[in-house]
Formats: C-alpha cells, structure tokens, sequence
C-alpha cells in the first residue's frame, strides 16, 4: 500500500498539469468569522470587485477563468497555518491575499513560502514578516516601523507633548506598533511613563485607566484594535482621566465613534498607511460602486481591491497554470495603477513609498491632516 | 485622603463593580452544578444574550418611553432581558439536556459546550458581528467621594446585585420551591420519594439562574457600553473560576467567590500588571485547588458511587 503511494501522487500531479482549461484561483485569507469579521468581509468584498472586473477583461490566460476562494483565519494563528496548507495542496490555486492579522501572516508567510504560493497582504504591518526572507512573500501596506515613528515625531513635534503612556494589546501587530512608537519618542527624547499590555477581548480597563491616571501622562498611545479603543476612552472619561488619545491604523475605523460616542472619541489622533479612500480622486468610482452594493466601506476594502488585483494581472502576464511563473512576474511588477496609488515592491516584498497619513476625530469621522512620508533608509 | 488610599479605594471599587457581575454569572453556575452536578457550559453565553436582549431594549424603550425617568427605562430593560434569558434557559435545558439526563456526565457537558456555540453563532447571525454599541439610558451622573470617583451605573449595579443576592438566599432557604431546589441538591431520587418534581426543580433553576445572569449582562452592557457575541466566553469563564472559586454548588460561595476574584483582578491591573492580571486570577485558583480542593466555602462532599 505504501508503495503505491507515491504512484498516486504522481498520477494526482499529472492530472493536475494535464487539465489547461481548467479554472485557476486565488485565496482570500481572513478573519471572516468573529470578533474582526467585519474587518475580513470588508476585504473579501474588495477582492470580489477585483474579480469581477478581471472576468469582464476575459479569461486570465487560454479559458481559464479565475475564482476566488474565501478562506477564514478566525484571526488565529493556528488557523491560518490549516488554510495555508489547505490552500498550497490545491494545484489550481495561484496565489493568496492575506492575511489580516500580523500573526496570521507570519505564522502563514512560511507554508505559502514552502508551497511557492505569491503571497499578498493588503494590512499586515508587522515590520518583522518581511525580513524572514521569503520570496514569496508580498505586501501593498506600510510597516509600523513607519506608522510607530511616524506617530511618535507627530507627538511630540506637532503636539509638543513629552510625557505620555503606551498600552498594546500584546498581539504582534500591537506590540510592533507600541515599541516601534515608544523607541522613536525616547530617541526624541521624550518620557514613557509607563509601558502596559492589555488582553484583546477584554472588557474592563477601569484599573489599568486608574493606574494610568496615577502618573499623569499628556498622551496615551495605544497599539491595538477599535473595539478596545473604544472601550478605553470611554472608561478613561469616567474616571475622568482627560488625556489626548493616539493610536496606529488598527483604531482607524468610522465604528470607532459609534462605539464610543462622538464626542468622547473627539480628537482622537491616528496614523493610517495611506490615505482615507473616500480622499483619493481615483479611488472614487470604486468607493461608489462598493457603497452601493455593500454598504459602508470599511478601511481595508480598497486595500483587498488592490491587492486582488496586482496579484491577478502578475497571473495574467505569467499566462500559465504555474507558480513560480506568476512569483516572477509579480518579482518583476512595477508601478501596477492601484486605485490608493502606484504599487512596487522592494527586494523583501515591501511596498515602496507607501506614506503615512495622520488624521483626527472630528465629530465621529477621523478628518486628515497631513501627510508623512517615510524617512528614507 | 491621600493620594495612595485614593487610588487604593478606586482600585477597590473597580475591582467591586465587575466582581458584582462575576457573582451574579456564577450564581447560575453554581446552582445548575448543585442540582444536576453539570458545568453548563452555555452559561456564559445566556450572560451575553442577556447583555443583547438589553441592548435592544434599550432601542424600543427609546422609542416607547421617550422622556420617562431612568428607571423606568431600567426597570424594562431588565424584565425584558430576565424574561427573554429566562425562556431561553428553560428551553436550551428542555431541548440539549434533559433528553440527556441519565446519560454519562460528560455527554450533557458535550451537549452543553455545542449549545454554547449554537448561541454565540446565532447572536452573531442576528445582531451581525461588529461590536455593538449600547444606547445611553442613564444619565451621566458621576460622584466624587473625596477624590474616588462613582458613576451612576456602580451604584445599580450594587443596588441591584446586593439585593438580587438577598432575594434568591430568601428564596432558597424559606420558600417551598426553595426548599425543594436544596432537597434535590442533596439527593434526587430521596426528593422524588417525598413527592418533589426533580423535572420542576431542574426547570426553575435553569429560569433562575439564566434571569439572574441576564441582570448581569444588562449591567456589564450599561458599564461598558458595548458588546461582542464572543463577551460571554471570557465572562463565563471567569464566572465559572469564581463559581469554583467559592465552592461550586454553594451559593453564598458563588457571590463571594465573584466578588473576590473581581477585586483581586483589579488589584493585579491595578498594582502588578495588566497583562498579567488573568495569570494571577487564574494562578490564585490553582492555588487554591491544590489547598482547599471545595473552594473557600464548599464543603466536603464525599464522591458519590
């Protein structure tokens, strides 16, 4: 029986090389389920528009036409590595957009690597993904060692604010984006009072607040998602710690000032890698067309769109059913018109002139402020 | 006062207010376990239905009672959220455990877990699965007590917990049906010989227990002001550790247990580490466990053949 084995797996390769007219897809990985749901669909959604105007040009090479394959990460680690090997075992997937969580990425970037799978993250910020040195790995995002400086010189120049705390919810992405904005204020020499960790999920910060309050900072800088943001200015206006608020792009959602209330999420800084779409010219049929069929567009949806799509048109110029083949063109990939602005990639997978943009919250909306643009190395 | 009793008093009382909601989840814990020897598990889960059932009263009182005083609204809002958690809990112990009764313990625990899934994917398919906010029903009262700080929503919620707590002591020590609930906790097949309804019994524990956790999660979506379908996981978690916390099957334990663990969780944020403090919490448990197996007010039951 075992000898078999491998005549099978043979027979299987064959069979999946032999069928050219067969449909290719790519994946779309994300938490599609749970507490960031919303977050996953708003990307699945942008992808599915990219989709569908890759199947108006036509099939992407002979008949072959592209599906996309939804994949649910439920923002587990764990998870993603069982959709990342689900995904490289299926021959007629080409490539995958994912994942959400810096976690998931990372734990994902090496079964996608091993299965010579392109990988595309339209939000993964982690600055530390990218230097595990796979190939195929992918991002259209800025890393927060750009967003944490970033919010750090904004602090304390604009501001002029010197003496703040940092809290993360001690997630990879959260923990990044605190040390990335703590490292960066104390080189300027500012004061970290106190530096704390949260549990995401958690509901009552009232005794961290409380401490908080104790050493009177100007500024709490917050790494971490909306949810809990929403619940710490809340909490803070209770036990009346008035402070100013920042946080990285992770708090960046209109949900932000409905969970809080409005005038409790007033001028809450943020840092967001880009800019807002509903601010860039060219992204405004896209916006139309999204919010008329899904409703409200999330801050992720047009990343999902762009995403879907350079990973789509490297399938297009590959013309085969052939991994490596789409791995190089995407390698070879140059200023693809993304609808958030011109795409390229640095040797790690990194997107190149990627700026930074700092917004406030202005009656429930987060108003844009200016833009930064990341120091070059 | 100075400014270390200040803080030291704040503390308590953060510590106080979500160790009030902890008690009134593990007063559900606690009495399905006396009478059916059953952790059920979707205990939390009732908590955060309760918690929603809340929220959306809260959008009818809106419209129904505009301009009505505050507890007016507050006191419709809980009746909803009891009367709603209280059919829900009879008919989840109706349809997943009772067919099960007589079968092996760790089938009805199997049973419990799925429902608890059942809920928490239902909720999130009605209410969607964004964060929700809570509508403000209170007034944003707060009181400055030489420099700790009350909000209006601690008060209810240890007005409300306090007395809930004396009403079901009341209740299970002078009532018949109280006396019939204990009867049966000590031994079932005795209490169907002098003529109680063990089904009955079981029944009103369950409508008991899951009004009770819905008072809960009204007050923890007042307090906090917004709620996920995955809240009741870590609530009914820590509902459950305090639950065993007191002595699982005691009731007074129950309440001590929750209000013990609250403030011992705000103490731990307040004065270690907030990333640490469900180490500590947990870490306290199996302390605990290892000395005092019954917990703090349990007593030793000799196993049961």
């Amino acid at each position: 029986m075992a000898r078999r084995l491998p005549l099978a797996l043979l027979l299987l390769l064959w069979a999946g090389t032999a069928a050219a007219g067969d449909d290719v897809s790519i994946g779309l990985a994300a938490p599609l389920t749970g507490d960031q749901a919303y977050i996953g669909i708003g990307m699945l959604q942008g992808a599915t528009l990219a989709l569908e105007d890759s199947n108006i040009k036509g099939p992407v090479f002979g008949d072959s036409k592209l599906k996309l394959l939804p994949m649910d990460d439920q923002h587990n680690p764990t998870q993603a590595v069982l959709v990342a090997n689900k995904l490289i075992s299926d021959s007629s997937v080409l490539g995958v957009v994912g994942h959400f969580n810096s976690s998931c990425t990372k734990a994902a970037s090496a079964i996608y690597h091993e299965g010579r799978l392109t990988q595309v993250t339209p939000a993964s910020t982690n600055p530390e993904i990218s230097k595990q040195g796979f190939d195929t790995f992918h991002r259209i995002c800025a890393t927060d060692d750009v967003q944490g400086p970033a919010a750090a010189v904004f602090v304390k120049e604009e501001l002029g604010l010197s003496r703040v705390v940092v809290l993360d919810d001690q997630t990879t992405y959260g923990r990044g984006l605190a040390g990335q904005f703590e490292k960066k204020f104390k080189e300027l020499g500012g004061e970290v009072l106190r530096h704390d960790g949260i549990t995401q999920g958690e509901k009552d910060f009232m005794p961290l607040l409380t401490k908080t309050k104790s050493v009177d900072p100007q500024l709490v800088f917050f790494g971490g998602i909306y949810p809990e943001m929403a619940l710490l200015l809340k909490q803070s206006k209770k036990i009346g710690l008035n402070v100013q608020w920042m946080g990285g792009d992770g708090i960046f959602e209109v949900t932000l000032a409905q969970l809080a209330g409005a005038q409790v999420a007033e001028g809450v800084y943020s840092t967001m890698l880009g800019v807002d779409p509903h601010a860039v010219p060219k992204a405004k049929d896209f916006v139309t067309r999204y919010e008329a069929r899904y409703g409200e567009i999330g801050s992720f949806s047009a990343y999902g769109y762009d995403a879907a799509g350079v990973l789509i048109e490297a399938i297009r110029r590959a013309g085969k059913n052939d991994r490596e083949a789409v791995l190089a063109e995407m390698k070879k990939m140059k200023d693809y018109p993304g609808i958030l602005g011109p795409i390229n990639f640095d040797a790690n997978g990194d997107a190149i002139g990627k700026s930074v943009g700092i917004y406030r919250m202005e009656s429930g909306k987060f108003k844009f402020l200016k833009e930064v643009k990341p120091a070059s190395e | 006062m100075t400014p270390g009793l200040e803080l030291f008093l704040q503390q308590l009382l953060n510590g106080l207010t979500i160790g009030m909601v902890y008690a009134l989840i593990a007063l559900g814990y606690t009495m399905v376990y006396g009478v059916l020897q059953l952790i059920n598990f979707a205990h939390g889960e009732i908590f955060m239905v309760g918690g929603y059932l809340a929220l959306t009263a809260a959008g009818l009182a809106a419209s129904l009672f505009a301009g009505a005083p505050f507890f007016v609204v507050l006191l419709f809002i809980f009746l909803v959220s009891m009367a709603g958690a209280a059919l829900l809990g009879a008919a989840i112990e109706r349809s997943a455990y009772r067919p099960l009764r007589g079968s092996p313990k760790l089938t009805v625990l199997i049973s419990s877990i799925g429902m608890s899934f059942v809920l928490q994917n239902a909720v999130m398919l009605i209410y969607g699965s964004r964060e929700k906010s809570m509508p403000e029903v209170l007034p944003p009262w707060t009181f400055d007590l030489g420099g700790v700080t009350l909000t209006l929503v601690q008060i209810i919620i240890f007005v409300t917990g306090l007395s809930l707590m004396a009403f079901l002591n009341f209740f299970v020590k002078h009532t018949a049906v109280g006396k019939a609930m204990r009867a049966t906790a000590e031994n079932p097949e005795a209490a169907s010989l002098v003529g109680i309804s063990v089904t009955r019994v079981i029944r009103t524990t369950f409508v008991l227990g899951s009004a009770l956790a819905a008072v809960g999660g009204s007050l923890f979506a007042m307090n906090y002001g917004s709620l996920n379908f995955h809240d009741g996981y870590l609530a009914g978690l820590k509902a459950f550790t305090a639950a065993v916390f007191g002595g699982i099957g005691s009731i007074p334990g129950a309440m001590l247990g929750g209000i013990l663990l609250g403030v011992f969780e705000g103490f731990s944020a307040g004065y270690i580490s907030s990333s640490w403090k469900d180490v500590f919490a947990f870490g306290l448990l199996v302390l605990l466990l290892l000395f005092r197996p019954s917990g703090i007010l349990g007593e030793n039951v000799r196993e049961k053949v």
